[in-house]
């Protein structure tokens, strides 16, 4: 082990040991960032999921739970609460209010606190208790409409409670932020005395769970097959499956991502073995000469593999672990907003990636030093024979076993695998044909342009293998920054500074002009005003649903449910017409194009609406696309004004409240009762953080890829160093200058990188154009941008390595590099 | 040369083939010599004649294709790479033509090295009291590249007789000095193997090297001669 220690720190030196080693230390510092990071925003969302749950995992029933369900709970030391909620009549001397009331236990909330004030329509602060026995919270609207204060006494049922706080934010009501009646909170001891829990009540009552994973599992699998059709098990992930969806699709997608840069990686290490290899044959001959035995010289590798395997990981695992929390704490000053402590159970895949990394690029090679003959140091060997087949097939094992670890299945790395194939392919043919006019344009050796574009044709089969290394990366990059900049710009247009966190609803016509006066002096910025009365699509074309659709098969959205309807004399910003005219004076609807869709309507179909018990049937006049992430108030239908003026109407628009004047708004609207208000603030926020998030991913992606890139590229112009080195040699010697020299690699390299950044450019327009069409469902566009970034990136990137890695062919004395020749 | 003494070396028939692009080629046709213990052996020959691959069958670095060679009474043949590694670890020692120092490893370590890999725990003494005797003693942290190929050729001296093996082969010890420093290189083979009485076995190009062996055995088209 000292001797085989010994002789790895001494070749630490040499540049070939310490490219394997970097590369090593790439490999699982890529993976390790990305699934640490990765980890945290699932804990994040999943945080904040059970924040809206309160829990980690509840059972939700409407009728009382079984007690036994309850302490099987506690007995396996899960902390648990209850909750109980109903509407109700809460009863003031002022008046009556319909109100949802919740009763709470004291350890309620489980996750997520409580946010209360004692200013009505404040913003709130935290408290992570609920209301002692005999105390009740009102929500401001709801403390408002009784004209009640703190301090002031309520009933609820036969019981009498004091108002000790107003209620900001309920945490376990999954619908808080859509809560239209005023809420109330108690004591869960004050339930019984209440007296509102009678036979036939509609109660839904609650137990929350919250603890250890493995713990919380073992009681989901005991209590789901004792559920019955009342009762559902709810927990963080199910409860955002869309999200968590998405987070998932993220992983995959950046791990995948990360595969080509551990694959870089594994190609440095391949290439850095090999010269290692071919300059240690004759160094393992002569050892052999002098008694190493083969399980000597076996014992040595190993030791050192496992040295670098140890150093690479630790190393690694410090640097994933590193940049990662860089990036989380950037963004905690960014969005004030914590990420939870990642996780280390995901570390194992980094130091997998490291071991089979070794495995798959470097321990095939490193065996032909097992095999080399001592009688290579009396006959010097030729080529260095070697089952490339097989080295190949080992590598290639490795990184699909990693894509199929990484992408939990196989359709993503197939995909990934055929599209390498694809664009070697395509590189392959197109570096070929370039390099040969290259030479067919010059001949001779006389100046720079020569040498260097006779060197890219001479090293055909190693520049093209440059080529397409560099290619992938630059590829990834430009994907990379594109998919970026995509969902950052999506994120913008989507939400941009101003986008509206409150939707107001329920509002009368006579208050409309004073809510608008309002909404000028405190300088809130508001959306259109649109009419808004209820109604249902009955038959299109003269045809039912079930007709249309098939008996008990789902129907589209548009006749499952009743719809809001409005009329408008001018289309919002955010709407777009696609086909016929939307005129606003003649009959006629407008609808939504993918409502349209799902229902198979078309420009001229009959749609037949029950409005207040009558009906209406008109022809579809225009479809639209409608941006539904505006934030701003849309409709699937648009109605002509002579339908809706039949109807009493009440008004929605949306506002955008800055923090700063939240409290005067909240006041603001104290006096509007009956107007219904939707904060979406918080559901904004949980979406720019996962967008932030995962921007920054690729960030940190976009490093590691361009170092593994970099890798790549210094450990194969080292492979050629010799030949280099020999070349420059005899160039010298022959009285060719420094210069010259320079020159000459300068054109190698910079056609090298602006031949990989061109072809990047292709691939990368084309993966793009599906990337937006298929996953953003954008509407394509060409990027000029990537034209001009892919050559100019190829060119500097890697004439500035590869000027930098093969700077001893400058150095070198020629007669010293001819002596050793 | 007295009869007591051992038979360090013997071959029996030694034929060795190897596959070409062309068929087979015969490169040793029947090889038959006995070598004793302390001899000094020069094979000589034109190039391409055979000496190399000798000289590699008989310090078991490779293995014939008919017939035996023998280190003492062990069959080269018979035993296999492990084995074969083992008794070249105990019984011979190697110089080269081209030195085939370790360029990462110092002078004093190339010469630890043979001792450090049989386990030996005073490899360091030993190594330091070789350098010494070659005249090194002041170049022991040096690495090859900062040493001439006068010197690098004394460290793979040192490095050859570390492991006190009974058996030298130096194959063209000299062949890449000047013959100032190719003297004093051979001087010192010389000596070495008087003081320590091993068998010296060396192939060389150079006749007034050869001369200075007790034998010379002319190799010539595959065959072996002793000259007159």
């Amino acid at each position: 082990m000292k001797l085989a220690l010994k002789l790895l720190f001494r070749e630490l030196r040499n540049g070939d040991v310490m490219t394997l080693a970097l590369a090593m230390v790439l490999s699982v510092a890529t993976v390790t960032g990305i699934s640490l990071f990765i980890d945290r925003l699932q804990a994040s969302f999943e945080l904040q999921s059970a924040t809206l749950l309160a829990a980690d995992g509840v059972v939700r029933s409407s009728k009382k739970l079984p007690n036994e369900w309850q302490l099987k709970a506690d007995e396996s030391g899960l902390n648990t609460a209850n909750r109980a909620w109903f509407s109700t009549m809460v009863f003031t001397e002022a008046g009556l209010q319909l109100s949802q009331v919740s009763a709470v236990t004291k350890a309620y909330p489980l996750r997520g606190e409580y946010l209360i004030d004692t200013q009505l329509f404040g913003t709130g602060f935290v408290s992570d208790r609920g209301p002692a026995a005999g105390e009740v919270w009102v929500s401001s609207r709801l403390a408002s409409l009784l004209e009640v204060e703190i301090g002031d006494d309520i009933q609820i049922g036969e019981a009498d409670f004091r108002v000790t706080s107003y209620l900001v934010r309920d945490p376990g009501s999954s619908a808080s932020a859509f809560a239209i009646a005023p809420r109330a909170v108690i004591n869960w001891q004050d339930l019984d005395k209440t007296q509102v829990i009678q036979p036939g009540s509609r109660v839904r009552y609650a137990l929350l769970m919250a603890g250890d994973a493995d713990l919380l599992q073992e009681m989901q699998e005991w209590v789901t097959p004792k559920l019955n059709e009342n009762q559902q098990w709810r927990s963080p992930r199910a409860g955002g499956r869309g999200i968590g969806a998405t987070i998932n699709r993220a992983e995959s997608f950046l791990l995948l991502a990360g595969t080509l840069a551990v694959v870089m990686a594994g190609v440095a290490m391949a290439l850095a073995s090999n010269r290692y290899v071919k300059r240690h044959l004759a160094q393992v001959a002569v050892m052999k000469t002098l008694g190493a035995t083969p399980k000597k010289i076996a014992s040595i590798l190993t030791w050192q593999l496992v040295s670098i395997f140890i150093f690479g990981s630790l190393v690694g695992l410090l640097l994933g672990w590193s940049v990662q929390a860089f990036i989380a704490y950037s963004l905690e000053a960014l969005l004030s907003t914590a990420l939870p402590e990642p996780g280390l159970g995901k570390i194992w895949l980094g130091v997998l990636t490291g071991f089979t990394s070794l495995v798959a690029f470097c321990l095939p090679l490193m065996t032909r030093l097992l095999t080399v003959s001592p009688l290579s140091v009396l006959q010097p060997m030729g080529r260095l024979e070697g089952k490339t087949l097989l080295l190949y097939v080992f590598g290639f094992i490795g990184m699909f076993a990693l894509m199929v670890i990484y992408t939990k299945g196989f359709l993503l790395p197939i995909l990934m695998v055929l599209s390498i194939l694809i664009v070697s392919v395509l590189v392959a043919g197109i570096g070929f044909v370039l390099f040969k006019l290259g030479r067919q344009f010059t001949s001779g050796a006389t100046s720079g342009w020569q040498i260097g574009l006779a060197a890219l044709h001479r090293r055909l089969q190693s520049n093209l293998f440059q080529l397409l290394v560099f290619t992938l990366i630059i590829m990834l990059v430009l994907i990379l920054t594109g998919v970026r900049s995509n969902l950052i710009s999506d994120w913008q247009s989507q939400l941009p500074e101003g986008a509206a966190n409150h939707y107001l609803f329920n509002i009368q016509q006579e208050d409309v002009a004073r809510l608008q006066g309002m909404m000028s002096t405190l300088e809130i910025e508001e959306s259109d005003w649109y009419p808004m009365v209820l109604g249902r699509v009955t038959q299109i074309n003269q045809k039912g649903a079930d007709e249309l659709f098939g008996k008990g098969k789902e129907k589209p959205e548009m006749m499952s449910r009743e719809l809001n309807l409005t009329w408008t004399d001018t289309l919002g910003v955010d709407n777009e017409i696609l086909e016929g005219v939307f005129n606003p004076l003649e009959n006629g609807f407008s609808i939504e194009s993918k409502a349209a869709e799902e229902a198979n309507v078309e420009l001229g179909d009959e749609i037949t609406l029950l409005i207040g018990g009558r009906e209406y049937t008109q022809k579809v006049t225009s479809i639209r696309r409608v941006d539904w992430s505006s934030m701003r108030p849309n409709f699937y239908l648009i109605l002509p004004k002579t339908i809706l003026s039949d109807f009493p109407t009440n008004y929605i628009t949306s506002v955008h409240v800055a923090n700063e004047h939240k409290q005067a708004f909240y006041q603001g609207m104290s006096d509007y009762p009956t107007v219904s208000l939707l904060n979406v603030g918080d559901l904004i926020g949980q979406i720019q953080l996962i967008i932030a998030q995962v921007s920054q991913a690729i960030q940190l992606l976009l490093g590691f890829i361009v170092a593994s890139g970099a890798l790549v590229l210094v450990a194969s112009i080292r492979a050629s160093l010799d030949e280099r080195l020999e070349e420059g040699a005899l160039l010298r010697t022959l009285g060719a200058s420094k210069s010259l020299i320079q020159q000459a690699m300068l054109v190698e390299f910079g056609f090298l990188g602006v031949f990989a950044g061109f072809i990047a450019a292709l691939a990368a327009e084309a993966c793009l154009f599906g990337l937006q069409v298929y996953l953003f469902e954008l509407s394509a566009s060409f990027h000029p941008m990537l034209w001009l970034l892919g050559p100019v990136l190829g060119f500097v990137i890697v004439t500035s390595i590869g000027l930098f890695a093969g700077r001893s062919v400058l150095k070198v004395a020629p007669m010293r590099m001819l002596q050793a020749l | 040369m007295s009869d007591s003494k051992a038979i360090a070396i013997r071959t029996e028939n030694l034929v060795h083939t190897v596959n070409t692009s062309a068929g087979d080629l015969s490169i040793l046709k029947g090889i038959d010599m006995e070598i004793k213990e302390g001899e000094s052996v020069a094979i000589v020959g034109a190039s391409g004649s055979g000496k190399s691959t000798l000289l590699g069958l008989i310090a078991g670095l490779d293995v014939c294709s008919q017939g035996e060679a023998y280190i003492y009474d062990a069959a080269l043949s018979r035993l296999d790479e492990e084995q074969r590694a083992k008794l070249r670890g105990q019984y011979v020692g190697f110089v080269f033509q081209s030195f085939h120092l370790l360029p990462s490893l110092s002078a004093l370590e190339n010469v630890m090295l043979p001792a450090e890999l049989s386990g030996d725990l005073k490899a360091r003494e030993k190594a330091e009291g070789f350098l010494k005797q070659v005249g090194l003693s002041h170049r022991v942290g040096h690495y090859p590249r900062q040493l001439s190929g006068g010197e690098q050729q004394r460290v793979a001296i040192a490095r050859a007789f570390a492991s006190a093996p009974k058996i030298l082969f130096a194959d063209e010890p000299t062949g890449n000095l000047d013959a100032e420093t190719g003297n004093v290189i051979s001087d010192l083979i010389f000596d070495l193997n008087r003081s320590l009485g091993t068998t010296l076995v060396m192939v060389t190009h150079d006749a007034t090297l050869a001369k200075r062996c007790e034998r010379q055995l002319i190799m010539s088209a595959g065959r072996l001669s002793e000259a007159e």
